[in-house]
């Protein structure tokens, strides 16, 4: 999605440059923010140890870009694969839900239970079980995203409206032709609802998952920085984690957009 | 003919009546619930490529009555429904009785031509060549050059006549059309009901079709049906002997004026017990 000059006609060309005008306008007002933070910083003459320039930071970040690559990339797959699964997972479960009382009052309790529980407390035990692996992290991962999935596929699959049910009825549509061709496509704007909520979540469980135990990723950078007291360190790994998290929001958002492009909720 | 009381049986009528088996046929049905009773002996016959228009006050039954003939809703016991012949069940009616409810209930997720063939897709029909139909279809619906379009990009005029080009998509031989033109303004809607009248002499299908405006039943229909207020029967049926085709001045002729004040006679009537003091 750079801006590529358009091959042919005026239109796609407008619409192109339309999507990318937004990403162009939030990377100006980030470059103005940060340019603001180096100027309060330089003028008040706040010390580095309470925060660093952002110029600074930039340049720890440009001395070693490996370390901090090679860091979203495996947090950044830790999150996609629990992601993935989560989400697929509850889609799956709340079309179940939906469509098996039995099912979902015997199982949803147990998941609200499941949710309970701090994902901290749940942390150290997936390590134990699956080690310092990518898959551990996904574990944890998997667990915060799927319930918000669940919930609102199943909230989605019940926002159908009744008379276009009784239209496909009377169509002679089967339940299963009811549910494929009207109830998942008018749960499909609540789900990417969940979906959104549930990257930042992941992203987060990805982050601290590290921290009980792992040798790359944004989390061991973090509390690398965090041993050594070093805050531009700390404030590289921030930058880092926020642009994952910027990516994964946006790339939902692009996907929202060309799957629910009829405007189910806008946002 | 055109003076023909409807109680005089020629033998023409009678000869018509037991030559041709009415494609639908109710016999005091009813419809109860729970304490409220919605329909109470209905009894109503449909001969085929007929116009039957419906009118009575609101909250008379109508809905009701539609969603049984089209197979939504049970009777209660006692009620006789005969469908082309034959003593059925409300839900053997299922997908056999083209339906059109008052909201267009369009999916917003598919485009004109993919709204228009959702009947077909779900018969189980080849997608590409119900495709290829519908597409012939568009410039009869006034929607020719809108194949592509969603619904949220169609005025409520379009929407309802991508809706009423999914009923006729729907080839069955009863159509049934719950108030379609209620939502729309005063001139799009004479527009649409002149239109309606030419596709449906070209397609020659029967049609059974609610509305609450008086106008309306007269400028379409056949035969004209006056409900009673809840519980919904049959209070007032009259034969509409204006000929066809008919253009928009035909609602300033005499005869059409004679016949819209018994009617409205009749709904007044009606609407009374419903407002007036001995409501209940």
């Amino acid at each position: 999605m750079t801006a590529v000059p358009a091959p042919a006609g005026s239109f796609p060309a407008a619409r192109r440059f339309g999507a990318v005008l937004p990403l162009l306008r939030g990377v100006l007002a980030l470059a103005a923010v940060l340019a603001a933070v180096e100027l309060i910083v330089i003028a008040l003459g706040i010390r580095p140890y309470v925060l660093p320039r952002p110029s600074a930071v930039f340049e720890a970040i440009l001395r070693t870009p490996a370390a901090y690559r090679d860091a979203i990339i495996r947090t950044g797959l830790e999150t996609l694969y629990g992601f993935a699964a989560g989400a697929l997972f509850g889609i799956g479960i709340g079309i179940a839900f939906s469509r098996l009382r039995f099912l979902r009052e015997t199982v949803f309790p147990i998941f609200i239970v499941s949710q309970t529980i701090p994902v901290i407390a749940f942390g150290a035990l997936v390590v134990m079980w699956f080690g310092n692996t990518i898959l551990a992290k996904s574990v944890i991962v998997f667990y915060l995203t799927f319930f918000p999935v669940t919930v609102n596929t199943l909230l989605g699959m019940r926002a159908v409206d009744q008379k276009q049910v009784q239209l496909l009825k009377s169509f002679g549509a089967s339940e299963g032709e009811i549910l494929r061709k009207l109830r998942f496509p008018t749960a499909l704007p609540h789900i990417f609802v969940a979906l959104r909520i549930s990257s930042a979540l992941g992203l987060a469980g990805a982050v601290v998952g590290e921290w009980f135990g792992d040798t790359t990723g944004l989390g061991v950078l973090l509390l690398q920085g965090m041993y050594a007291e070093n805050m531009v360190a700390i404030w590289a790994s921030v930058f880092c984690s926020a642009l994952l998290g910027v990516a994964l929001f946006s790339a939902i958002g692009f996907a929202e957009r060309r799957i629910v492009f009829w405007g189910g909720s806008d946002a | 003919m055109m003076t023909r009381p409807q109680t005089d049986f020629t033998a023409a009528e009678a000869a018509m009546t037991d030559t041709a088996e009415p494609i639908l046929d109710l016999r005091t049905l009813s419809k109860t619930f729970g304490e409220v009773k919605a329909l109470n002996g209905v009894d109503l016959k449909v001969q085929p490529g007929e116009f039957v228009t419906v009118v009575g006050p609101s909250g008379c039954g109508k809905s009701t009555l539609f969603n049984i003939v089209s197979g939504l809703e049970e009777p209660d016991s006692g009620s006789v429904l005969r469908f082309e012949g034959r003593s059925v069940m409300a839900r053997d009616l299922l997908g056999k009785v083209s339906f059109m409810p008052q909201r267009d209930l369009l999916l917003a997720w598919r485009n004109v031509i993919d709204n228009a063939i959702l009947p077909l897709e779900i018969e189980g029909a080849n997608r590409a060549e119900a495709r290829r139909e519908a597409e012939r279809m568009l410039p009869e619906f006034g929607l020719a050059g809108f194949a592509k379009q969603y619904p949220h990009e169609l005025s409520g005029g379009m929407r309802q006549r991508v809706a009423l080009m999914r009923t006729f998509m729907f080839k069955r031989d009863l159509m049934l059309l719950d108030e379609p033109f209620g939502a729309l303004d005063a001139l799009t809607r004479a527009m649409m009901q002149r239109w309606l009248l030419d596709v449906w002499s070209e397609h020659r299908r029967t049609v059974l079709f609610i509305t609450h405006d008086v106008d309306e039943a007269i400028f379409l229909g056949d035969r004209v049906l006056v409900m009673t207020a809840r519980p919904g029967a049959i209070k007032l049926e009259r034969k509409v002997d204006l000929p066809r085709p008919r253009g928009a001045d035909l609602v300033t002729s005499p005869e059409f004026i004679a016949l819209k004040r018994d009617l409205l006679d009749a709904i007044e009537e009606e609407s009374m017990k419903t407002f007036g003091p001995n409501a209940h």
